[in-house]
């Protein structure tokens, strides 16, 4: 960990409080919730990391997805996704956002998570466990320090695409887009 | 006149800086007494940091201006307060304005949440309300017996009058409002058991769910400068102040400390047992007081 | 400039605009509103002089004396002002009504009659101005019928108790002293007795208590204000009421005198001390009951009633910061509560007629005038720093404290921290919140309704700011009243037990407002959204469904109901039905048969001959 380095805090102080305070969204997808209260409280701490969950979408900029994704589900993350101020970073957890994991046959889960939501990084593992949590939070600082952690900026650039796609499978949206479509 | 200026700019940076170093000491000291490590003391200023560099969403002109007045009544707040020898503004209205300037902090954020228009921003905001009309009645009786024993409405004054350990929680007359009066503090600090107001896992952070980035970094300083605030009028009220800043700052540590360890352990009350809890014990100790130091006369 | 040319400007001009509007509505308008604007610039023009003037009458005897004072100048400037924006709110607020020409008619009939109660030098003037302030005030109270005319029904009754009342002490100062004009009435007084002075107090207490709406007098008020029309509404509660503390202040303290009237009693039973306690209850009970209320102007009615304690508080501690915190919340309280009555009613008049705190939300979108009106009213009304009602409410609590009434001081506090939860569900319910499907096009208050309102809030923000301009002119009512001078800068008080500086308080929180917003602008821009664009925990709900106003306050008001039932209403209501029970009984023996009249008369006339027989009475 970089915290302690003052230079570098003078130099960007906006990526390193990003890196260094990444609060996440206590949104309980499928079955990968049942990993992550064992990681915020006192066996594996997360708060020395600077993650800390919270409740409100509005106030977040790590959103994990942790496990399998119904049509139900994919309505409320895509609010959900839509509801967080950038930057903001979103990490797939377990394998049925990768590809559809146990559920690949099913006819009411989503199989490739990365066509409706940008995806930053995958955690893979049929539900990982803590350790892995954490290596991907420091991964993930890795790539914020390349710049490559940009899923936001792909769906704003991208929001046609996105948007047809949840089209597609959700029908019409009751919500208006976020970007402006033509 | 050149000190007095230096004193007004110096006094709110200085208050914030010792608030973000409670709320960080907050976070270390309840996560070492849950057994775990806890994050960096200096981890509320990388939270405000990060806030800072977050684009949020404005649900109208009053939910700008609203967290705007809430942060600039905290920090004009702060300039009334004696702190350790300083105090810049001292002759314009004593412990009347403080109690009164106090008012601005939960109606700047009321006013902007009431147009952020979520059923959960109303709820907590109903619950902060009736949350201060619970703690106010035994602390303005705490107050006013402090008011009554030493003659003035001067903060300055009633700390001049504790010099030399004369100290206003060691006089018989005054022990039982400071008594009450610290029973308040977590109430006042909006720690457990009095966390009702935030509530995150009932309604959603209540007041501050519609604010991200900026909002929330300006609601997180006022926190900070509204932690120093209340502390600093307990230790000038009751514990004598101080000659210089830090033995102020040293009194202030003893006291948020016995906070905290209140905040480490508890669980939340409901509303209705907060304001009946308020109503009860801590207003009974402060009238007995108040009744005390009428009859010291 | 002299009275008797503005009181008969004022009573021939409520004439003439009956007349006018007869000819053509819009003359009756142009022409009523510049009355009252004529009537302010002549109450302007009579400041700083003082006198008396004498009319010979005929009434036994007396004449009709006018005097005036800075103490008069200030109620009539009052008065003036507030019915002057009143009639201009009524412009529009009343069009389209019917039997517009009576209503102009009794306005300028209320204000004259105010007019003539204030100026007024001797005790048989006071009265017929009183009853013709009083009657008029019925008139327009029920305007609108239906509920209304119940309501100044109880208006009428207690106020005419009250008159009464005070008719019983001009009586038996007549008998007493052979004379009725004030001056010699107070140098009477100087040397009576303290059961006599005691007496009198009493009975002319009922009277202006019952118009003040002092508890346990009040309950006529919120039945009252919550029917009348809503300019109406604001004169009333504005400066109606008002003359109720005139007459506690011209019976304190001009005819009794400041020593006979602080020493009456002793120790903790002294009258003043006792009317003290009676203001503190007053100042807490309602305003906790305004916070149960769901209708909008109810609430108005039972702050006024808190507020009147405030005054009352400070009138009767008999200090001069008490006198000069009391007559300033005198005039802030007419400025504020007059907005906070005119900001409801442009609101009734937009959504036509709807008052109902459960049913509105979210207008600050629709009405974005109406609500600075309200938020500064209700910003007065509480004292937040910068606003008038802080330093008046100030100069109360520091008398207070320094002459050792913590109590009373207690009970003030807790009445701001109501007077703030009620008013923070006021705008928020009205104001605030989500904004309902069917009020999605509302337009935005007329101009007519927009100036008045623009006028007052200035004028709580300027006395907030430099209350030093009032102060003065309170101070010298305080002078000619007994009282030791303070020491008044523009600013505010500078004295030694602690002083007030309005500039340091209004510096502060400038600069750092502004520091705060520049620290805001360096910050990334925030996106705006619209109002359904919100957490609702992962879904997405339109607008209507996502409401939350009713029951604003539900867990205290499940705590504090029980302790709050108004059981003086109770007991007048229970009063009054039992002496409808009782009369109707008697009215059993009028039987309509002249058979039973007959045997009545003969039963009468042996019960009289039989008391001459057995008893020998005459």
């Amino acid at each position: 960990m970089d915290r302690n380095q003052i230079a570098k805090w003078l130099k960007e102080p906006g990526k390193m409080g990003q890196k260094y305070s990444l609060w996440a969204t206590y949104f309980c997808t499928g079955c990968g919730i049942i990993e992550v209260p064992p990681v915020i409280t006192a066996r594996w701490d997360a708060e020395r990391f600077g993650v800390i969950p919270v409740s409100s979408p509005r106030q977040a900029n790590l959103f994990m997805i942790t496990g399998f994704v119904t049509l139900k589900t994919l309505k409320a993350i895509i609010r959900t996704y839509e509801l967080m101020p950038e930057p903001k970073y979103t990490v797939g957890f377990g394998s049925c956002p990768i590809n559809g994991g146990m559920y690949w046959d099913s006819y009411n889960t989503i199989k490739h998570l990365d066509k409706y939501i940008p995806i930053d990084g995958w955690i893979a593992g049929c539900m990982p466990r803590p350790e892995a949590i954490f290596i991907a939070v420091t991964h993930l600082w890795t790539l914020i320090d390349k710049g490559m952690a940009d899923g936001y900026i792909r769906y704003r650039e991208n929001y046609r695409y996105y948007r047809r796609n949840q089209e597609m499978v959700l029908g019409k949206l009751e919500w208006p887009p976020l970007y402006p479509v033509d | 006149m050149w000190v007095k200026a230096v004193e007004i700019i110096v006094s709110p940076i200085l208050a914030f800086v010792i608030g973000l170093f409670f709320m960080g000491l907050a976070r270390k000291i309840t996560a070492r007494i849950h057994w775990r490590y806890g994050p960096p003391i200096t981890q509320p200023l990388i939270d405000v940091i990060k806030l800072f560099t977050q684009r949020s969403v404005s649900h109208g002109l009053l939910f700008d201006m609203g967290v705007i007045l809430s942060l600039a009544g905290s920090i004009a707040l702060v300039l009334f307060i004696p702190f350790g020898g300083i105090c810049p503004l001292e002759s314009s209205g004593g412990l009347l304005v403080i109690l009164y300037l106090m008012l601005l902090i939960p109606l700047g954020l009321a006013l902007s949440g009431g147009e952020g228009a979520n059923p959960n921003i109303s709820i907590g905001i109903s619950r902060k309300l009736m949350l201060s009309l619970g703690y106010e009645v035994p602390f303005l009786l705490a107050v006013l017996a402090i008011m009554t024993h030493y003659h003035t409405i001067s903060a300055v004054d009633v700390v001049r009058a504790q010099e030399g350990f004369r100290w206003a929680l060691f006089s018989w007359p005054l022990v039982l409002p400071g008594l009450a009066y610290l029973m308040i503090l977590p109430a006042m600090l909006g720690l457990r058991p009095f966390e009702v107001v935030q509530a995150p896992q009932e309604i959603a952070s209540g007041p501050m769910v519609e604010y991200g980035g900026k909002y929330l970094a300006l609601v997180q300083i006022e926190h900070a400068l509204a932690v120093f605030v209340t502390i600093a009028l307990f230790v000038d009220l009751f514990l004598g102040g101080a000659s210089n800043p830090f033995f102020f700052f040293l009194k202030m540590c003893v006291i948020f400390l016995l906070g905290m360890f209140v905040n480490a352990v508890f669980p939340r009350f409901r509303i209705e047992q907060a304001v009946r809890f308020l109503w009860r014990w801590p207003t009974a100790l402060a009238f007995v007081g108040l009744v005390f130091t009428l009859l010291a006369r | 400039m002299s009275p008797e040319i503005l009181l008969s400007v004022a009573f021939v001009g409520a004439a003439l605009t009956y007349i006018l509007g007869r000819i053509s509505s819009s003359l009756r308008d142009v022409f009523s509103v510049l009355l009252s604007v004529a009537l302010v610039a002549m109450v302007a023009l009579m400041y700083g002089m003082s006198g008396e003037e004498e009319f010979y009458m005929g009434f036994l005897g007396l004449p009709l004396v006018l005097r005036y004072g800075t103490l008069q100048w200030l109620f009539a400037i009052a008065v003036s002002s507030i019915c002057a924006l009143s009639t201009v709110f009524s412009l529009s607020y009343m069009r389209g009504k019917e039997r517009l020409n009576f209503f102009y008619f009794s306005m300028f009939l209320v204000e004259a009659g105010m007019l003539g109660v204030v100026l007024s030098g001797d005790l048989v003037s006071f009265y017929i101005f009183w009853e013709v302030m009083s009657w008029s005030a019925f008139l327009l109270i029920s305007y609108n019928r239906g509920p209304a005319l119940a309501a100044g029904m109880k208006y009428i009754v207690m106020s005419v108790v009250g008159s009464v009342a005070m008719l019983v002490g001009i009586l038996s100062l007549y008998a007493t002293y052979g004379t009725l004009g004030i001056p010699e009435v107070a140098s009477h007084m100087a040397s009576a007795s303290s059961g006599y002075i005691l007496f009198t107090l009493i009975i002319f207490g009922i009277g202006f208590g019952i118009k003040s709406a002092i508890v346990p007098l009040h309950t006529w008020l919120p039945d009252a204000h919550s029917e009348a029309p809503s300019p109406f509404s604001a004169v009333l509660s504005g400066v109606l009421i008002k003359m109720g503390t005139y007459g506690f202040l011209l019976i304190m303290y001009v005819m009794v005198g400041i020593k006979a009237f602080l020493e009456l009693g002793s120790g903790l039973y002294s009258f003043h001390y006792i009317l003290c306690w009676l203001g503190a209850i007053t100042a807490v009970i309602p305003t906790f009951i305004a916070l149960l209320q769901n209708d909008a102007k109810r609430l108005l009615a039972w702050h006024s009633i808190g507020q009147i304690g405030y005054i009352i508080l400070g009138i009767a501690l008999g200090t001069s910061l008490g006198i000069a915190g009391g007559v300033f919340h005198i005039l802030n309280h007419a400025t504020f509560k007059a907005l906070l009555f005119l900001t409801v009613g442009a609101v009734e008049y937009r959504t036509g007629g709807v008052r109902d705190l459960n049913s509105l939300g979210g207008l600050i979108k629709r009405m974005p005038l109406t609500f600075v009106g309200a938020l500064v009213g209700a910003l007065g009304i509480i004292g937040v720093p910068l606003t008038n009602g802080f330093v008046s409410k100030w100069l109360i609590y520091k008398t207070l404290i320094l002459n050792r009434h913590p109590f009373l001081t207690f009970a003030a506090f807790i009445g701001t921290w109501g007077t703030l939860l009620s008013f923070y569900k006021f705008l928020h319910n009205i104001f605030l919140g989500q904004l309902p499907e069917r009020y999605k096009d509302l337009e935005k208050a007329p101009f007519s309704m927009q100036l008045p309102i623009a006028i007052l809030s200035l004028a709580v923000v300027f006395f907030g700011i430099l209350p030093g301009i009032p102060l003065k002119v309170i101070n010298k009512i305080g002078v000619s009243l007994g009282f030791e001078p303070l020491k008044v800068s523009i600013w505010g008080l500078a004295s030694e037990t602690g002083a007030l500086n309005t500039l340091n308080i209004f510096t502060a929180v400038l600069v750092a407002g502004v520091i705060v917003w520049l620290i805001f602008r360096a910050g990334m821009k925030p996106v705006p959204v619209p109002q359904d664009n919100n957490y609702a925990a992962g879904s997405y709900i339109p607008r209507d469904r996502y409401i939350y106003t009713a029951e604003f306050y539900s867990p205290l008001f499940r705590m504090i109901r029980p302790y709050l039932r108004d059981v003086v209403d109770e007991f007048y209501m229970a009063l009054s039905k039992g002496v409808r029970r009782t009369s109707d009984k008697l009215r059993r023996i009028y039987v309509g048969d002249v058979g039973y009249y007959v045997i009545y008369i003969i039963l009468f006339l042996a019960l009289l001959i039989a008391l001459k027989i057995w008893l020998k009475l005459w």
